[in-house]
């Protein structure tokens, strides 16, 4: 049994199964990317629990009534699940506004009570009719493996609807979710696309129940919009690579829920399955956990990477000044630069080797250490820097001349030319700093 | 000790009224010393450790409430599923690695609860502090990831999905006496640190800034509550599921809210009115299976009973209004 994964796509077993859960987890992550941004995660919570009584109900009726065929059922499930969600919503509405139950409370007793009657009513039928029994608990979990060509059609459609709907509203989504007070005096029906955002939201729940189930419907919808959040500030781009990532998970979940069990299996052993939800949403989560640590500007990797070379920037912006101050003639022993950096020997000696190879010092017959004029002017310029700024602290700020060394030694290593140019205008280009030391005047003016 | 009991369960085909009679009798041999605990019907079982589960849930569902921090107590009860399956492999592989004989006991359990909430604040702060995401899609991501991951190991190691789906169904019919000291020993934890604590808690839900001025750390009394909360979901876990226990923690104290403004008769009242809801539940479901022979999820009928006592209580608090405003004009 081995399938690589492109047989997932042509496969008539896997093909259903793998389109089918990537349509749902698309619909899902574009329009959890509305519930991220309004912070209302826990909304999304309650309404997936909120449409389990309905999908019971509704999976009773059609086998009821149509019990051979497919795409009525998978319909009315739909239907039920939807009617249930909204009535949630509903429920959870006038809660908040009428009864001045507060916003969590009233989604905890809304999702458990209604998840509660769903259980009673499901209890019902567990012996008198067991395979029903068992298809209701697929939606807890999520089981793509059962879905036909004819579901891909209809979620196929729903997602396209999801879509189209999206695309239309962007513009007033856009103006709704930034600037609420602007959007309404400009005569645009806030209530009404809310609402109509509301209605899609329930919508996507009740899509995505089938491949990843009540329980952690919620998590795949923000899980996706979490993972794209870290890459972009912009919302057209947010919805893009959200909805990429939920059709990535979509995709591998299901992959995996096939593998998993596969490798696991013992010789001999009874075949087991792994529900395809809690998969999707592991997958979305290692998604989000990746983009939590390479995401170029928000990433812990690259945010840790940049504080690093600022401090070794430090580091070798402070061995020069300490080599600037020994002046040129003999230069200074390696000694005597390593004790200023305050770092280990080692690092030290990696500093020295830098610096040399940058062109900024060399090494001198005596073994001692010298800037070169190119390494001189560096180094005069983060002297200036640092003067300048003690200057501005004590002449504009009222600081105690005492107490601005400190504060300008970070300082030196932050200030942009741009910065140097503005505070040399602004202090009239000063030749002395408040240590009654001289400044060295800007570079190409020696 | 009376003969003939354990044979057969008494509640044998008894309808709703005569459950109580059986129930009640049977009550006073058992506090009399005429009855052991061993001795008990599964009704019984049931009975006790619902009802345990409710006054814990009532005692912890109302500072819940009051300190607006209900959907913390989801995520918990959601991820101690992680924590009961990593403790379970833990202590089987050490007691393979001894060469003892597995069991799993309550202080494992208890472990587990410590674990599990642990874990969960641990990477819900994480992401809010360090990665700077919003606090509830911290929340939803955390506990959402960390219950899929308990799912899928679960069923990868029992091969099965049964455990996972009981997981949220909760089985009321598997209750064991074992369940019962377990759920004993959590609600005596819970009454006692909120008799001791009365007035920190009381404190720190209500004014925070005076709490901390007098020198009663708020956050250690929330963290105080999670970990009771943990606590609680893992006595729950067997009985109702790590979802209907939210209703057990939420419903009977909005109830209650809707009753009065005083901190312990709302502690008392959403104790009983859980107690109320369970002993009804357990007799609701025997009365239903004993005349229509349909064995109905218990922990379905005790939540479906406390929704509906929470609809009724606000119905008859409507009309109670509106007659009077009728009276007044």
């Amino acid at each position: 049994m081995n399938y690589s994964l492109f047989d997932f796509f042509t496969d008539p077993v896997f093909r259903a199964p793998t389109i089918g859960s990537m349509l749902m987890c698309l619909a899902s992550s574009l329009i959890g990317v509305l519930v991220f941004i309004r912070r209302r995660s826990l909304l999304g919570e309650a309404l997936s629990h909120a449409t389990y009584p309905g999908v019971v109900i509704s999976l009773v009726i059609m086998s009821l009534y149509f019990p051979d065929s497919e795409e009525k059922a998978a319909l009315g499930i739909l239907i039920g699940a939807f009617a249930f969600a909204f009535l949630g919503l509903f429920v959870i509405h006038q809660m908040e506004t009428k009864l001045r139950v507060k916003s969590d409370a009233a989604l905890c007793f809304v999702l458990s009570s209604f998840f509660g009657l769903g259980i009673l009513i499901a209890s019902r039928i567990q012996i008198t009719h067991v395979s029903w029994y068992k298809k209701i608990q697929l939606f807890l979990y999520g089981q793509s493996a059962t879905m036909t060509d004819i579901h891909i059609l209809i979620y196929g459609a729903l997602s396209l609807l999801i879509i189209a709907f999206l695309l239309l509203l962007f513009r007033s989504i856009k103006a709704i979710y930034f600037d609420v007070d602007f959007t309404k005096s400009l005569g645009m029906r806030v209530n009404f696309f809310e609402n109509m955002i509301f209605l899609l939201l329930v919508l996507a729940i009740c899509i995505g129940i089938r491949s990843v189930g009540v329980v952690l419907m919620s998590g795949m919808l923000i899980a996706p919009a979490i993972g794209a959040r870290q890459y972009t500030h912009k919302l057209s781009l947010l919805f893009v690579l959200s909805g990429f990532f939920g059709m990535f998970s979509g995709f591998f979940g299901n992959y995996l829920s096939v593998f998993i069990p596969l490798v696991l299996q013992k010789e001999g052993e009874k075949t087991f399955s792994l529900p395809t939800g809690p998969m999707i949403l592991l997958f979305a989560a290692f998604i989000c956990a990746l983009s939590f640590l390479v995401a170029p500007h928000t990433g812990l990797l690259s945010r840790s990477m940049r504080i690093i070379q600022f401090r070794r920037k430090c580091v070798v912006e402070n061995a020069l000044k300490t080599l600037w101050k020994k002046g040129i003639g003999e230069g200074a022993k390696k000694q005597a630069i390593f004790d200023g950096l305050k770092i280990t020997r080692i690092s030290s000696f990696f500093v020295l080797l830098k610096l040399v190879r940058q062109g900024w010092v060399e090494k001198l017959p005596s073994k001692n250490y010298q800037l070169t004029p190119f390494g001189f002017e560096y180094a005069s310029r983060i002297v200036r820097l640092h003067r300048l700024w003690e200057v501005y602290l004590v002449s504009y700020l009222g600081q105690k001349v005492e107490k601005v060394h400190r504060n300008a030694e970070e300082m030196e290593h932050i200030i942009t030319p741009e910065l140097e140019r503005e505070l040399t205008e602004l202090l009239k280009d000063p030749k002395i700093d408040p240590h009654k030391q001289p400044i060295p005047a800007k570079i190409g003016e020696l | 000790m009376r003969e003939g009991f354990s044979a057969i369960n008494p509640y044998w085909d008894k309808d709703f009224f005569q459950f109580f009679s059986v129930f009640f009798s049977r009550l006073f041999y058992l506090l009399t010393g005429q009855l052991s605990l061993t001795d008990l019907a599964s009704d019984e079982v049931q009975v006790f450790v619902l009802a345990l589960v409710a006054i814990s849930c009532g005692l912890l569902g109302v500072f819940l409430v009051l300190r607006k921090i209900t959907m913390l107590a989801n995520s918990l009860s959601h991820t101690i599923l992680l924590g009961i399956v990593l403790a379970f492999v833990i202590t089987r592989s050490l007691a393979t690695y001894a060469g003892e004989e597995f069991s799993i006991n309550f202080e494992i359990l208890l472990i587990a609860a410590l674990i599990s909430a642990f874990l969960t604040t641990l990477f819900t702060q994480f992401l809010t502090h360090t990665v700077h995401l919003q606090e509830d899609a911290s929340i939803g991501l955390v506990f959402t990831s960390l219950f899929a991951f308990g799912v899928v190991l679960v069923t990868s190691l029992s091969r099965s999905s049964h455990i996972g789906i009981e997981a949220v169904m909760g089985n009321v019919d598997a209750l064991h006496v074992t369940d019962l000291k377990l759920i004993g020993l959590v609600t005596l934890i819970n009454a006692l640190a909120f008799s001791v604590f009365f007035k920190e808690f009381q404190l720190t839900s209500f004014d925070s800034v005076l709490a901390t001025s007098l020198g009663i750390s708020a956050k250690f009394f929330n963290y105080l509550i999670m970990v009771l909360v943990a606590m609680t979901s893992i006595g729950a876990f067997r009985a109702v599921g790590v979802l209907l226990v939210l209703s057990f923690l939420v419903a009977p104290a909005i109830s209650a809210r809707l009753l009065t403004n005083n901190l312990k008769t709302l502690l008392f009242l959403a104790c009983s009115l859980g107690l109320f809801c369970s002993l009804c539940g357990v007799a609701l479901s025997r009365h239903i299976l004993s005349f229509y022979h349909i064995p109905l999820s218990t922990a379905g009928i005790v939540v479906t009973l406390m929704t509906l006592c929470y609809t009724l209580i606000l119905v008859a608090k409507k009309t109670l209004k509106l007659a009077a405003k009728k009276r007044r004009a």
